[in-house]
């Protein structure tokens, strides 16, 4: 590989896309700082790496690149995680409810092996089969799982609560961006210079994310670029350019973001990258994003937050726990989670905080479909470098009737902006949480070690 | 000073967000004053429009050949050289209510395109008989094909409003085989009728209710889905006022509403109803309030008429309705005065969709109106209306659509695709490459003819003007006309660079809103 062919990203508009003058002078820093890694880069690099990395002050920048997963629908976490040493829990879910681990049956739940108060006595949680790919990372003490937890929204709207939860802050209409979106414009970028901060592999921007400068919805990072004659790309190009840069914003910004993003997305070869440790990433849309989140995060051109979403999880109707429609979901993510731990652990990479969410729960006691309608408490899973995992993080209330919201809901007794919160203040570097939550004061429950 | 500073992205008022005043480019200086601004200019003068109540009431200061320009963006899939030229002959109120009056137009060249799709027209028991493939492909086709060639261009766009609004998902089951009777007899049928008429319909389509799992609610194991959504998405609206308690009353009013899925049983796929299946006790819905309704024991079917009664004549549904429609057809922030003057005629006309439409779409408020931004099925069909195409079957189109995030039918949760700016805006990339893939021959089963569009013009000022004539009714943004214009220098071009030009103008800025 040649230096010739090693030239540093150069930024479309970098006056418009990084912001005030502050940020021109430590973009131009950047790229000189690139230059005198190309050499190291070039030597020593899978063949998969970006030809060229800004990555010089990444790592020392002590900050995880943060993952959020929502689980649009409104994800059945008792069935994820099982209270099992909740009698009702049974009464209520005759069909649907995941067996003991002490059972016999053989779709019974795995023990995890924790015991925390609960006020019908000491209660256990288990995982079905399908989310037992998830037990090594666990054990890992990396993976943590938080349950009665989520929005204290009362809506069992998906569109409303998934709104809330996203901007940050229950009933409030007049808030557009999300919480995460925040967090990036209230920060100085982890690299300087970065031409992009945020993904969201998705087809439109999650809500979570909106209001982060330097931001995309991404459907496919490998494909991200034009299509057409190769030979005439580079002349098509040049109005497209010209256009989007005189263009008002939106498609001002958007336009440039898009430009600057195909180049440095070209510098990563998707396609061959090569996980570690093992780790087998379903081929499924999930699986794929999540390989390429990875890839992505490794080649450290200055992505610092990626957000994905796993649709179709609001199971009214058969909800196939062992076999069937969730347990193809829950197969899915664990799978994908797993393989994620395992490639970004294995070797040294970045680090990383991942927090998996849902709208809200499902009714405590199954319907008459053998699926479950809109609830509200739910459960979290939370994994990176520095979670303090191998745990149930709860202040279980119970399932027997008078201990459920309304009468039939799992409760909320940890608002999921604990936890959240206190990523961004230990591994986001963010001590800013009113402009992340406003009007909420979180408690930190010891997410983080 | 940067983008997220400019951007009032946290509106720290009570005003929800379709009345946050979004920076838009206004094009065409012709237009207005206001369309003279640029940059912060037009932020300015959204803001100040947003604070001024009720902007939609401004005087139109217009050209009437520009407003008519807007009217047709408003009512059609994109404007061509004859709808323009149609709008011009009938004046701004004969056009509109030349498109209002749908049945009177002739449309036997669109329907003669639809010929070979052989499962519009048959029954639902036929359709049992045909591959879910071929039923999901000739849906999604008629529907890109009636966009861009239907001469109902309003009836269309209101197919496609309905079609949202009562989502149904075609890539589950058992709604892709049912789904395409409730296109027809349902959706079609009442796209510019009445509300009620419509909402009925859907009520008892065997697409909807499986879809939303009404078909498996019983008396003594309820379903709330179908029950939640219908307050929440086709009627009332989220904040319209319906508890917890509500949904499982009006759930149990319509357990037993299910469908014929007997295999070899002659009604087959029709609405079903089950009485063994219904919750038979006395039943109340929103107690306490002026719209309370006590249904008596033992009514059986009646108790879900009686809902979708009481649903239709509440004062939020005529609301919701009027404010989801303001926006679709108008602008993304109308206001609290256009709302109360929809709803009033919606509620005055017992939910005619012609007289809400046409309260919307007052000269005056059209006038005002900002652009929208097409959504990629928009984008698509208006440059396949603009352009000389030859379109043998959907094939590729479903692709390019799929890319954008916006195949027809395909959207899976019960809301339907979304109609706002802010989520459609950040993916272009799918947008150019369908310009450049369309004029590089690589859509299957579609061409344009660019030698034809291009025939006898030489210059690249020649060329550039012809396509701003054509495909941006004349009005294109002086900086994209200006870089295409270059990029058909020097002149006498190539006939790929012509081609190549044309798909550059669909990934234009100014191609992108309506």
């Amino acid at each position: 590989m040649s230096l010739e062919s090693s030239a540093p990203i150069a930024s479309h508009d970098p006056a418009h896309s990084t912001g005030c003058p502050e940020y021109q002078e430590l973009s131009r820093r950047g790229f000189l700082g690139a230059a005198s890694a190309v050499t190291f880069a070039a030597m020593t690099s899978p063949a998969w790496l970006p030809r060229v990395s800004l990555a010089k002050d990444y790592r020392g920048s002590q900050r995880d690149v943060m993952i959020t997963i929502f689980l649009r629908g409104a994800a059945d976490g008792l069935t994820m995680c099982v209270p099992f040493s909740e009698n009702n829990y049974y009464t209520m879910r005759p069909v649907i409810g995941v067996p003991r681990p002490d059972s016999g049956a053989a779709n019974r739940a795995t023990d995890l092996g924790v015991s925390v108060p609960g006020p019908n006595g000491p209660t256990g949680f288990g995982l079905p089969p399908a989310m037992a790919a998830l037990l090594p990372a666990f054990q890992s003490n990396q993976l943590l799982f938080v349950h009665a937890a989520g929005s204290t929204d009362p809506s069992r709207s998906h569109f409303d609560a998934q709104r809330f939860m996203e901007v940050g802050k229950p009933q409030d209409v007049s808030l557009v961006t999300g919480w995460l979106g925040r967090h990036l414009a209230s920060t100085a970028p982890m690299q300087p210079g970065a031409l992009l901060r945020a993904v969201g592999i998705n087809s439109s921007l999650q809500r979570t994310l909106v209001g982060a400068p330097n931001t995309l919805p991404i459907p496919d990072l490998d494909t991200f670029g034009l299509t057409g004659s190769a030979s005439t790309v580079a002349s098509r190009t040049v109005p497209l350019l010209q256009m989007y840069t005189a263009a008002p914003d939106p498609l001002h910004s958007i336009g440039l973001d898009t430009f600057n993003t195909i180049d440095l997305l070209n510098t990563i070869n998707f396609s061959g990258y090569a996980p570690v440790g093992g780790a087998v990433y379903p081929t499924n849309s999930f699986g794929t994003a999540m390989k390429s989140a990875a890839a992505l995060i490794k080649a450290e051109v200055g992505v610092e937050a990626i957000s994905i979403d796993v649709n179709g999880w609001d199971t009214h109707d058969n909800q196939g726990v062992t076999t069937g429609t969730m347990a193809n979901l829950m197969n899915t993510l664990s799978a994908t989670l797993a393989a994620f731990h395992r490639d970004m652990t294995a070797a040294t990479a970045p680090t990383f905080s991942l927090v998996c969410m849902s709208e809200f729960g499902r009714r405590a006691a199954e319907n008459g479909s053998a699926g479950t309608d809109h609830g509200h408490g739910n459960m979290m899973i939370v994994m990176g470098n520095a979670i303090s995992g191998g745990r149930v993080l709860t202040q279980w209330p119970g399932l027997l009737p008078d201990q459920l919201y309304q009468g039939i809901d799992l409760q909320v007794t940890t608002d999921y902006r604990d936890i959240i919160a206190e990523i961004a203040a230990t591994r986001l570097g963010n001590t800013d949480l009113a402009t992340l939550f406003p009007g909420y004061t979180p408690t930190f429950r010891g997410v983080t070690v | 000073m940067s983008r997220v500073e400019a951007d009032p992205l946290i509106v720290k008022t009570s005003q929800p967000l379709q009345s946050i005043p979004v920076p838009r480019p206004q094009r065409g200086a012709r237009l207005s004053r206001r369309g003279l601004l640029t940059g912060l200019g037009v932020f300015a003068a959204a803001r100040s429009a947003a604070q001024a109540e009720p902007p939609n009431d401004a005087p139109a200061d217009v050209d009437p050949s520009s407003l008519l320009t807007k009217l047709v963006n408003r009512l059609t899939f994109g404007p061509n050289t004859a709808e323009l030229a149609l709008a011009a002959s009938l004046g701004y109120q004969g056009y509109l209510e030349y498109q209002l009056n749908h049945t009177a137009i002739n449309d036997d060249q669109c329907q003669a395109r639809l010929a070979g799709l052989l499962t519009l027209t048959m029954t639902q028991q036929q359709h049992y008989e045909q591959s879910t493939a071929i039923l999901s492909s000739e849906l999604t086709d008629a529907a890109i094909i009636r966009a861009t060639f239907s001469q109902r261009q309003l009836f269309e766009r209101m197919v496609e409003f309905w079609t949202d609004h009562f989502n149904i998902d075609i890539t589950k089951e058992p709604p892709n085989i049912l789904k395409s009777v409730d296109d027809r007899d349902v959706i079609r049928a009442n796209a510019l009728g009445n509300f009620g008429t419509l909402l009925r319909a859907s009520a008892h389509s065997p697409a909807m209710l499986t879809y939303l799992d009404n078909h498996t609610s019983t008396g003594t194991s309820p379903n709330e889905n179908y029950a939640r959504e219908i307050m929440e998405l086709h009627s009332m609206g989220v904040d319209g006022g319906y508890t917890q308690a509500d949904v499982l009353q009006v759930t149990r009013c319509f357990t037993g509403w299910g469908y014929e899925n007997r295999i070899g049983f002659p009604t087959r796929g029709n609405f079903f109803y089950t009485a063994s299946r219904h919750y038979n006790p006395a039943k109340t819905i929103f107690a306490g309030t002026p719209q309370q309704l006590d249904i008596p024991a033992n009514l059986g079917q009646t108790d879900g008429d009686m809902v979708l009664t009481a649903l239709i004549n509440h004062p939020s549904t005529a609301r919701y309705i009027a404010k989801k429609l303001s926006r679709y057809l108008l602008r993304e922030d109308p206001s609290t005065a256009l709302i109360d003057a929809v709803a009033a005629a919606y509620t005055t006309t017992g939910g005619d969709i012609k007289s809400m439409i046409r309260v919307i779409l007052q000269p005056n408020l059209v006038a005002a109106a900002p652009l929208k931004y097409k959504r990629p099925f928009h984008l698509v069909v208006s440059s396949l209306r603009a352009l000389p195409t030859t379109l043998n079957n959907g094939t590729g189109i479903r692709t390019q659509l799929a890319n954008c995030g916006h195949r027809p039918f395909y959207w899976g949760t019960p809301d339907g695709y979304p109609d706002s700016l802010l989520y459609w805006q950040g993916l272009l990339i799918p947008r150019w490459n369908f310009g450049a893939s369309l004029l590089n021959s690589n859509i299957a089963g579609v061409s344009i003819d660019y030698n034809s569009f291009f025939a006898g013009l030489t210059t690249a000022q020649q060329m550039a003007d012809k396509v701003e004539q054509v495909m941006f009714s004349g009005d294109m943004y002086p900086a994209d006309k200006t870089s295409l214009r270059d990029f058909l220098l020097p002149n006498n071009v190539t006939t790929t660079k012509k081609r190549e030009a044309l798909g550059v103008a669909i990934a234009a800025p100014s191609f992108q809103w309506y």
